[in-house]
């Protein structure tokens, strides 16, 4: 039987299913029998499940035209070569 | 209609001075980089200077890209860190990621994670997820933000990250634990409030 250290430990590579057959089912069960780890999945569940909800941010569409506008100015000092002093 | 040139076509042009084929590829990705950028910064100047640092250091390297990674990879690794440069010259003394705070046992930890993700998506709790982001050191900040906002897979973040993948998910259910707690502070916070305002 695992100890709840032990689960802890575990319990992110459980979420993300990155555990052993035999370490998930052991996890599981304890999860199962365990208000206290269960309160720890379950609210590390949550958090992710939050995260993945969250929107892109949008890019301005002003902040295309700088990007193509820098790129244009190194282009250019590229092609031109080192400036002559 | 034609088929979009894949990736590793663009580059292989792109390569040879076809500056189209580079602006390809930066329209395919601008948007990708902008908004990693944002989240990791939380400041549109900020995203925007890591925008064009990332497409000026890929235009001046992209001659000696050898597709040992893919393209998309490569340019994840630029903008993270170009972020994570912003991030360290920003960064308030803060605690080392050595530091196992995240093993205190949250408040009121089981009180927030019933019910559906769409019913506990307020306003303020994504600004309170914003901080939670925020508070974490950049080292772990990078990775929860690539593996559990960007989706990546842990092989993917190591590889942009030049981490292994042990060390990633090491400092991915650190981070998650430091994340997990702040919310739990915040939910029980809103809690409270609610109580007090309730018995007025």
């Amino acid at each position: 039987m695992m100890t709840c250290k032990e689960v802890l430990e575990s319990l992110s590579s459980y979420l993300d299913e990155d555990v052993k057959q035999e370490v998930a089912v052991e996890m599981h069960k304890h999860i199962g029998m365990c208000s206290d780890c269960r309160a720890e999945f379950d609210t590390l569940t949550m958090t992710i499940k939050l995260y993945r909800h969250t929107e892109n941010h949008e890019m301005p569409a002003a902040c295309h035209d700088r990007l193509v506008k820098v790129l244009e100015l190194e282009r250019f000092k590229t092609k031109r070569g080192p400036a002559k002093t | 209609m034609a088929t979009p040139a894949s990736d590793e076509e663009l580059v292989q042009r792109a390569q040879q001075d076809d500056d189209r084929a580079f602006g390809n590829l930066v329209e395919r990705y601008e948007t990708k980089v902008y908004s990693l950028a944002m989240k990791m910064l939380r400041n549109p100047e900020d995203a925007e200077d890591v925008l064009q640092d990332t497409f000026l250091r890929a235009y001046r390297g992209i001659k000696s890209f050898q597709g040992n990674s893919t393209f998309s990879t490569w340019i994840y690794r630029i903008t993270a860190n170009s972020a994570l440069m912003r991030l360290r010259k920003k960064q308030l003394p803060t605690v080392s990621i050595d530091d196992a705070d995240e093993r205190e046992t949250p408040i009121n930890i089981a009180d927030w994670s019933p019910g559906p993700v769409e019913q506990l998506l307020t306003k303020e709790t994504q600004k309170a997820m914003d901080e939670a982001i925020e508070a974490l050191p950049p080292e772990f900040k990078q990775v929860f933000i690539l593996r559990d906002v960007e989706e990546l897979s842990n092989a993917e973040v190591a590889e942009i990250l030049d981490l292994s993948v042990a060390a990633v998910k090491s400092r991915l259910h650190r981070a998650r634990l430091k994340v997990r707690n702040r919310l739990a502070l915040y939910f029980s916070d809103a809690k409270s409030s609610r109580a007090m305002g309730a018995n007025q």
